[in-house]
């Protein structure tokens, strides 16, 4: 039961980082975008490559979240200066980076079974006593979680981050203040596919393997866990959105978890999707609430 | 007082005799397994059919002295590695990766409680790191591998086709299998006089573009096991019908549906033989790092006359006489 638990919460916060980068798109920017189906296999595909050229797995970390910057700036500019459509740009992105995941990581399938990852390394087998040892993985992805959480709490504080804040609220507040709101779509852009890449890394230094199909359907996990965190801690407001979020993830895997132990893993898309589906009608339901008190 | 010692001895030895009786009759060991399954396919299905069998002719049956827990991941990486971790936590005795996602994905979650895994259809487990590069498993996993029989295959294209140059194949960027497979198709092409030409596609809906150019440039297709190209094998065949250009199979599915002929795998064999391997594992007899993987030894050659009279090709004696199965008519294809 314990390991069961404990399986949830790894998957569960690894989603979480992408649920974030998720939350700056879908709630922040107010911007369905798709390109997370190929920014999240996008950080695992550099990950794997950089690690089977024996590169330090904690600077593979680094290196995905750049890679996930770069693909957010891509999508950005396709929209702003572009001119296209929000979905349409993600979508464009999404397919350009299935050809690009296949270049980096060279094949589409990369295992990285017998090289060090952040998980297992020396380094760390030397840091943490040994009772520890067993739980490592989870004593990672925790940190890591936090980490993301913090520094995007602070971000989201500082003069930059309000103004992201301001874009999807009230854009006509950000050309007041003379600044242009299209720079600060690619910028929230570039931050959320960056932490989408990063989990990506997590998830297949987790995994110790690289598969090109391993971002199918991570938007749907993104959207669902943003949804469920903000919608069910909607009225504690003492809870950053942040933290609603993450938890908000590891609540999705948990139902998928438990839808999985009893139902066949062929229905599984089906009940995402009705799960996702009854959320949502949730979540509305509480906004024309609003709408008529207002 | 010696008496009484006899006596105690004597009944030790029964007390002991009749327990022994019972561990042999009663006791028999339990085992449980999981099967987890890439994608719903029919060799992979196949594979599954014939590993329970290959468990059952070594005395471990299913519903007797056996509980298998069977999930199929439909192709979704992120449920290969719940399902992987859900078995790694459950205490099994053994677990069963069925193709290279699965079976990686079993290894990665199992390899730190100790639990060994089997798989089969993997067809490079050294590019899948589940060898290292002598051939020895890299832990407590083995399995077996369905590496195309390629040479065997190019050797009946030639018997079939004489005057042939170019052979093309059609294949899914994104499946690492049958990249491995056109490495080694390209490496012995040219022992047989052959020149290969590929065309990749990224989905289902790039086929009859792809299939139209590459219909253009060769004198006869043949298939891997890509299972995109294979679910969609009936478009295929109806264009190259129409240009009258032999489609070779890889599988004796494909060659029922319309595929000219196939050196293919028997996938309930190879699975049957990945069962015994199993078995020995659950056993105690050998560990699985003990066990070298193995592949199929033998191919088998299936023929179909009917696509063979449609494209007016004679068909060598020497190759009816040594088919496995010849069809005599074309089936519908799914």
């Amino acid at each position: 039961m314990i390991d069961f638990i404990i399986t949830i919460l790894e998957q569960g916060l690894i989603y979480g980082i992408l649920a974030l980068g998720v939350y700056i798109t879908y709630k922040i920017l107010d911007f369905p975008d798709l390109t997370a189906d190929g920014s999240f296999p996008l950080g695992a595909a550099v990950t794997a490559a950089l690690i089977t050229r024996g590169v330090n797995p904690y600077l593979t970390l680094l290196a995905s979240f750049a890679a996930g910057v770069l693909a957010g700036i891509c999508t950005g500019l396709i929209h702003v200066k572009g001119k296209v459509r929000d979905l349409l740009s993600g979508i464009i992105m999404m397919t350009a980076l299935w050809t690009i995941n296949l270049r980096v990581a060279g094949t589409s399938n990369v295992p990285i079974f017998s090289k060090e990852t952040i998980f297992k390394n020396s380094f760390l087998e030397g840091l943490l006593p040994e009772a520890l040892l067993p739980y490592r993985t989870i004593l990672v992805i925790i940190i890591l979680t936090v980490i993301a959480k913090l520094l995007l709490d602070f971000y989201m504080s500082s003069k930059s981050g309000f103004l992201l804040r301001a874009v999807g609220d009230n854009d006509k507040l950000v050309t007041s203040l003379a600044k242009d709101q299209g720079n600060v779509k690619i910028l929230g852009l570039a931050i959320a596919n960056g932490l989408i890449a990063l989990a990506g890394c997590i998830f297949c230094q987790e995994e110790r393997v690289f598969e090109i199909s391993m971002g199918t359907g991570a938007i749907v996990i993104g959207l669902a866990s943003v949804i469920i965190g903000t919608s069910i801690f909607k009225n504690l407001s003492f809870m950053k959105a942040t933290t609603s979020v993450i938890i908000g993830s590891i609540l999705y895997k948990a139902c998928t978890a438990v839808a999985m132990r009893n139902f066949e893993p062929q229905d599984m898309k089906l009940i995402t999707a009705v799960l996702f589906l009854i959320v949502l009608l949730i979540s509305m339901d509480r906004k024309k609430k609003v709408k008529t008190h207002a | 007082m010696k008496k009484t010692t006899t006596a105690k001895v004597v009944g030790a030895a029964l007390l002991t005799m009749a327990l022994a009786g019972t561990t042999t009759v009663y006791a028999e060991e339990q085992y449980t397994i999981g099967i987890e399954q890439f994608a719903e396919h029919g060799s992979l299905d196949n594979c599954r059919e014939g590993f329970l069998a290959g468990l059952e002719e070594e005395g471990i049956v299913e519903g007797e002295n056996l509980t298998v827990e069977y999930k199929n991941a439909a192709a979704d990486m992120s449920m290969v590695g719940q399902i992987s971790s859900s078995f790694a936590s459950s205490n099994m005795d053994l677990i069963c990766g069925i193709a290279t996602p699965s079976a990686q994905s079993c290894y990665n979650a199992a390899m730190d409680k100790g639990i060994p895994v089997i798989y089969t259809a993997v067809t490079d487990p050294e590019a899948a790191e589940l060898v290292d590069d002598s051939g020895n498993p890299v832990g407590e996993i083995t399995g077996t591998s369905d590496k195309l029989p390629v040479a065997e295959q190019l050797e009946m294209i030639r018997t079939m086709l004489p005057d042939a140059k170019t052979i093309g194949i059609l294949y899914t960027t994104s499946e690492a299998n049958s990249e491995s497979a056109i490495k080694v198709y390209e490496s012995l092409a040219a022992d047989y006089g052959f020149e290969i030409e590929t065309t990749g596609i990224t989905a289902t809906a790039d086929i009859p573009l792809a299939a139209e150019g590459l219909l253009g440039k060769v004198d006869c297709l043949t298939n891997l096991t890509d299972n995109t190209v294979v679910s969609s094998l009936p478009t295929i065949l109806e264009m190259a019908n129409e240009k009258n250009i032999p489609v070779f199979g890889s599988e004796i599915e494909q060659v029922k549906i319309g595929c000219l002929a196939a050196e293919g795998l028997d996938y309930i064999e190879l699975g049957k033989q990945t069962g015994k391997m199993a078995a020995q594992v659950l056993k105690g007899e050998k560990k699985a790092s003990e066990i070298p993987y193995e592949t199929i030894a033998e191919s088998s050659l299936y023929i179909n006359s009917a696509v063979a009279e449609n494209l007016g090709i004679d068909i060598p004696e020497e190759l009816s006489g040594s088919a496995a199965e010849t069809f005599t008519e074309i089936a519908e294809g799914k």
